[in-house]
């Protein structure tokens, strides 16, 4: 067993590669790159050179390409110790065109471009636009460019992009020199003033201050030490991490009484839990001493540079939502439909089954989105609320979504246990039974319902896992801000590191529902074993 | 005994007994000849499928379906480009129910369901739109089907087609198929037949997955295997042992794909990737503003009610022909 689970997980893990692969050959290559700039307003706003260097920036941070000002090279070459920074100011101060350039600047720049084009980079000189030729004065988004990029190709950009996947907070994560960097291990955590009882790890040199700790939400105990990056969005949530925008929270600002650690007591809506290294904030190092801030903003409040904390809000997150919706619906899909479809089976060709058929055939024919309609106008005309307002939540406004969820799936339970429940009642043991002289109750509880409840075990955790996915249509019409839109938004909107980011974390799902449907089917029946080599 | 007052008593003929009884000859080719009733099975198809008096109710509305969708159009000459725009500059004449559309242009058929945005014909859009959905759903249905049984069929026979198969099957499963669909409708600039392509490029696996598992439960059948061990080739073990087998499978199979494209086509336009035809999804998408105004609902459900009644359909007839074409039923 344990055997086969490995080589299992081992070939989910190369499928979930691959699939990640075919969908970065398919966005990167099908789709044209300058795309991605149709809904940025940054974008529309710059003009000329400037909007070129500007996607060529854009191209590099959503891993289309390397690029490499000719000021970053400058900058390098000096940390380096190849230029002085005096020379760096005279070679930086380059010309409208090649042939204005000084001799100084023609030479780095040549060597510039020789170095790069030899690793395989593509040059590009962008001349000034000149508006008047007398006064020198450049258009808007006019003044020269250099530099030079290179093409990334699909398995370097899959290399990065796994590399980045998981990121393990480390003590050397801060670059400033401090002291005693460690982890440190409490019983109390000091923001609850050091005398409840609440263990946490705390870290000095880490990223994150708290890199394990217990609170009030759930789930109560919270890590920081890992950090999941699927990759960076912008449109769905700009320059956030596809991963952050699912599980983050939403909604309005929650202000409550906060004991800051320098002891500052005031109204505030920041979780300290959260807080992050952020250089230069609460004290700088002048290469001597700690110079600690004048604003007194975190002077009062702070005994460190981790400054760097999130807001407390009032709403799940995104999962959160899709999760609660589709757990509860699923719950009472099984709940209800599996008993309808024994029901229909128990009563085959009678009324009870016509009924449920009918049922059936209007859940599988009509189009989705027409039944997910007509349901919310039922509802509407009995008074539930259609629109979910996330600061103001009601137990009422969950009814609609999670009937929508709902209803459709006892549909599909009850064809497929009707139908396997037909199929054993046909089977010779069940005839034997039966001429054994046991009832219809026990014939049909104890040997058919066993039999044909197998395989619909096979989806439970499937459908349990599934629920984070969130309904497309469900989640628009009655504006659920859940996942269910995500992916569908980021493929309107070109977001292609979303759209990665959220195809690996589907199909890690999917993947894994497959894995423990195999076992959760083995556990109900002993007949099934991944040992034999019979199979 | 009772019983021998029924027998006839041959005497009473006043026959000879060489009258009586003549020899016959040991026919051995009579003897190999089965006395079953003649069977046809695509009679026997029918004769089961009409055996249900609402089959007919349900053949009848199809036929009313087809002629709606394709020929009304043909004999109104409808044109896409012309016909929805007569009267968008009419203000009057937008946003009608029926019986104010009725009472504004006088009765005729094109104004039973009222008018649109633009002052077009509701009734008259709606079966355009069905045409060019139920073309979708047929076309696609037909190539993922072929392609999907074709492949099915060899991936259940062969293990080594098998392995590859399954490695294939769950890469490209797990790749979203709204992803794969919208990425090539983007690419090919939407029109049908993109959309025919996008949907049927990789919708075949679905398919062709079903028809492999089914066929791996019945090739190992006994009867099979005597017919291997007797010598038959592999192409007549498919096609007369299984396929006729199978025939009821695929028949319920079309039955419940067809509809599915429609649907599917409707869920596409919503979300935004729909083809640049007005199609019955493409409709619904812009018509669904209109819904919960008390007003001009009529605009939305109507072409609402129209496909689901078009879905129902075509999935009842196909679920009953498939139940007709299984021969377990032809007793």
């Amino acid at each position: 067993m344990a055997k086969y689970l490995l080589n299992r997980i081992i070939r989910g893990i190369v499928s979930v590669v691959i699939v990640v692969a075919v969908v970065m050959v398919l966005l990167f290559t099908l789709i044209d790159k300058n795309y991605i700039f149709m809904n940025d307003p940054v974008y529309s706003k710059r003009q000329q050179n400037d909007r070129e260097a500007y996607k060529y920036q854009c191209w590099e941070n959503y891993g289309y390409l390397e690029y490499i000002p000719y000021s970053e090279y400058l900058e390098e070459l000096e940390r380096e110790g190849g230029i002085s920074r005096e020379d760096r100011f005279a070679a930086a101060a380059f010309g409208y065109t090649a042939e204005d350039d000084t001799e100084i600047v023609a030479r780095y720049v040549k060597q510039y471009r020789e170095k790069y084009e030899a690793e395989g980079f593509t040059f590009v000189r962008l001349d000034a636009l000149v508006q008047n030729k007398a006064l020198g004065t450049l258009m808007n988004g006019g003044s020269p460019k250099i530099f030079v990029y290179r093409n990334t190709p699909v398995l370097v950009r899959l290399w990065k992009y796994f590399s980045h996947l998981i990121t393990i907070d480390n003590i050397h994560y801060v670059e400033d020199p401090i002291e005693d960097r460690g982890l440190t291990f409490t019983l109390f955590d000091p923001l609850y003033g050091g005398k409840k009882f609440s263990p946490a790890i705390m870290g000095n040199g880490t990223y994150h201050k708290y890199l394990l700790y217990f609170d009030g939400t759930f789930p109560f105990i919270h890590q920081n030490l890992f950090t999941i990056s699927l990759g960076e969005s912008y449109s769905i949530n700009t320059g956030v991490d596809v991963f952050t925008t699912m599980v983050q929270t939403q909604g309005s600002i929650v202000k409550s009484e906060i004991t800051f650690p320098a002891g500052y007591v005031g109204q505030a809506s920041v979780d300290l839990h959260t807080a992050a290294y952020s250089a230069g904030s609460y004290s700088t190092w002048d290469g001597e001493k700690w110079v600690v801030t004048t604003e007194k903003y975190y002077a009062d409040r702070y005994v460190d540079n981790y400054t760097l904390v999130e807001k407390t809000k009032a709403s799940l997150s995104k999962t959160g939502f899709s999760f609660t919706i589709g757990i509860i619906s699923t719950f009472i899909a099984y709940v209800i439909g599996i008993p309808l479809g024994m029901a229909m089976a128990v009563n085959k060709d009678r009324f009870i089954d016509k009924l449920g058929t009918v049922y059936i055939i209007f859940i599988i024919a009509v189009p989705s989105l027409a039944y997910i309609f007509m349901f919310r106008a039922i509802g509407k005309s009995i008074g539930l609320p259609t629109t979910f307002d996330v600061d103001n939540l009601t137990a009422a406004m969950y009814v609609l979504p999670i009937a929508s969820l709902a209803l459709p799936s006892i549909g599909g339970f009850m064809k497929w246990v009707r139908r396997y429940m037909i199929d054993q009642m046909n089977s010779d043991y069940v005839k034997f039974a039966r001429s054994g002289g046991l009832t219809e109750r026990e014939v049909f509880s104890k040997h058919i319902l066993k039999n044909a409840i197998i395989p619909i075990t096979h989806g439970i955790p499937g459908a349990i896992l599934g629920a984070v996915v969130g309904g497309i249509i469900t989640e628009s019409v009655y504006s659920v801000p859940g996942t269910g839109g995500m992916l569908v938004k980021a493929i309107n909107f070109y977001d292609n590191g979303s759209v990665i980011g959220l195809t690996l974390f589907y199909t890690m799902l999917s993947v894994i529902s497959l894995i423990l449907g195999d076992i959760v089917m083995a556990l109900v029946d002993p007949r099934i074993s991944y040992t034999s080599k019979g199979r | 005994m009772a019983e021998n007052d029924k027998l006839v008593d041959l005497s009473e003929f006043g026959l000879s007994d060489e009258e009586l009884f003549a020899h016959y000859d040991n026919d051995e080719m009579e003897s190999e000849r089965i006395t079953a009733p003649r069977y046809s099975y695509w009679k026997s198809v029918f004769r089961v499928f009409f055996r249900k008096k609402i089959n007919i109710f349900f053949i009848v509305l199809i036929s009313l379906i087809i002629v709606f969708a394709y020929i009304y159009p043909l004999i109104i000459r409808y044109d896409p480009e012309v016909d929805p725009w007569k009267f968008v500059s009419v203000s009057e004449a937008k946003h009608l129910n029926p019986a104010q559309a009725v009472s504004y242009h006088g009765f005729s058929i094109h104004w039973i369901l009222g008018s649109g945005a633009q002052g077009q014909s509701t009734f008259d859009s709606i079966w355009y739109g069905s045409s060019i959905s139920i073309s979708l759903a047929l076309i696609c249905a037909a190539i993922n089907m072929f392609i999907g049984i074709l492949i099915g069929a060899v991936w259940g026979f062969s293990k080594k087609v098998d392995i590859v198969m399954t490695e294939i099957f769950n890469v490209v499963g797990n790749v979203p198929y709204v992803l794969i669909i919208s990425v090539l409708v983007r690419i090919l600039t939407g029109s049908f037949w993109a959309l025919v392509f996008a949907l049927t490029i990789t919708g075949w696996l679905g398919i062709a997955y079903f028809i492999r598992t089914q066929v791996i439960i019945i090739r190992d059948r006994e009867y099979n295997l005597a017919s291997k061990c007797l010598g038959t080739s592999i192409f007549r073990i498919a096609m007369r042992n299984i396929l006729p087998f199978m025939t009821s499978i695929i028949m319920t199979l079309l039955a419940t794909e067809i509809p599915s494209y429609i649907s599917y086509e409707v869920y596409l336009s919503y979300i935004g990737i729909g083809m640049k035809e007005m199609s019955l999804g493409k409709i619904i998408e812009s018509t669904q503003p209109f819904m919960f105004v008390k007003a001009w609902g009529f605009e939305y459900w109507s072409p609402v009610v129209i496909a689901s009644v078009i879905t129902v359909v075509l999935y009842v007839v196909g679920q009953n022909l498939g139940d007709a074409s299984d021969p377990r039923t032809h007793m």
